[in-house]
């Protein structure tokens, strides 16, 4: 269960991920598709955010997924 | 209605062609003819002044140009009304300004111009032919491979999104139902396809996209490959007549310009090679070098070549 939620949550970084990625420096699709879908997509930049956030720290990022707590 | 591209390299003289095609077949048909070029010349050319408005010139002949910045910040600026309808507590945020820079970002210039063809193509149906006078080579080819690279990122994301729902979904199976009264401790995310907002706008992206492409490689849609009798046109030309087959758009009709007495023996050799680069099939026409016209006292209502007769796919 708590693996599948960090699974959604992944792929809903991937997502924003390459919808934004213009944003970021990526090679990304078209821009107006970025911009398109951009109203929509408060989730997922909020996930990418946090997911950046947490990237430091792999080894909590690893206890939480794992459920120890 | 039968919808026709001019292209070419910049000077070849596809302004001026794309006009006077569009005077000869305004003699029978109702003819729009719309320049995407961000250099407007049509206004010159039919010595009127157009200025972003649709203009008559004829009953049966209307003028058109696109101003694209115009329609790049009309696009931006809706963009932004959904944005700030979606997300009304930042409206007292100052949105525009953070667009405005959108506004140089590669990509939404020819979307504009995409945005403008579409348009133009579905709501001028009263007309027998619209004819569009492009920008230069690369422009022209990176816009009309535009659909379909668009419809290649939008069955991916797709794909990812449908993944997102379906384990959206397999989670809400899990918990269990809400009992009476009972308020869920996090926020319900959607889990069916009809319910996710972005689902939703892929879905009609991809279904306007499709339609597009469909329009562009169907049986009323030509390009027109106006080139001149030189090395650096050839090779430009053999360029763009590969691009269109990659894209699978139909090539309806060369036109070699500006063909001399003294540089005749070059124009069959370029035509030739380019005939056959297109797969033979493609009729070549030749238009004689009007000096008139280049020094803007002839008049392109007399060129003496009939343009009309192999237009009529």
């Amino acid at each position: 269960m708590a693996l599948t939620c960090l699974e959604v949550q992944e792929l809903e970084n991937i997502f924003a991920l390459l919808l934004l990625g213009s944003f970021v420096g990526l090679p990304a699709p078209p821009t107006f598709l970025s911009v398109e879908l951009l109203p929509f997509m408060e989730r997922e930049l909020r996930v990418l955010h946090q997911r950046a956030e947490d990237a430091h720290d792999m080894l909590a990022e690893m206890m939480g997924s794992l459920g120890v707590d | 209605m039968k919808i026709l591209f001019f292209t070419g390299k910049g000077g070849v003289g596809k302004s001026t062609l794309a006009a006077a095609a569009a005077w000869q077949l305004s003699r029978k048909r109702r003819v729009l003819i719309v320049s995407l070029d961000p250099a407007h010349n049509l206004g010159d050319i039919f010595g009127v002044a157009i200025k972003g408005r649709r203009r008559r010139f004829t009953p049966s002949l209307h003028l058109d140009e696109v101003d694209l910045r115009k329609m790049a910040r009309a696009y931006l600026e809706r963009e932004t009304q959904t944005l700030s309808d979606t997300y009304k507590y930042l409206a007292t945020l100052n949105l525009d300004s953070y667009f405005s820079v959108l506004k140089y970002s590669p990509g939404i210039e020819e979307y504009a111009l995409l945005t403008s063809i579409e348009r133009t193509i579905r709501e001028e149906a009263g007309f027998d032919y619209v004819i569009f006078d492009t920008p230069p080579t690369g422009l022209t080819l990176r816009f009309l491979a535009l659909p379909q690279v668009t419809i290649t990122w939008i069955d991916r994301l797709t794909a990812i999104r449908r993944q997102i729902l379906e384990k959206r979904y397999t989670i809400q199976k899990i918990r269990r139902p809400l009992k009476e009264g009972e308020t869920a401790r996090e926020v319900l995310l959607s889990y069916r396809e009809d319910d996710d907002d972005i689902m939703a706008r892929l879905k009609a992206l991809h279904d306007n996209y499709r339609r597009l492409t469909a329009v562009l490689q169907g049986g009323d849609c030509g390009v027109v490959l106006v080139f001149n009798p030189d090395l650096l046109s050839r090779r430009e030309s053999e360029r763009l007549i590969e691009g269109l087959n990659d894209l699978r758009l139909p090539l309806r009709l060369l036109i070699q310009n500006k063909v001399t007495a003294a540089n005749r023996e070059i124009a069959v050799a370029v035509g030739d090679s380019l005939q056959a680069a297109a797969g033979g099939a493609v009729p070549l026409q030749y238009v004689a070098l009007d000096p008139g016209i280049a020094a803007n006292n002839g008049s392109l209502y007399e060129i003496p070549e009939d343009l009309e007769a192999n237009l009529g796919f």
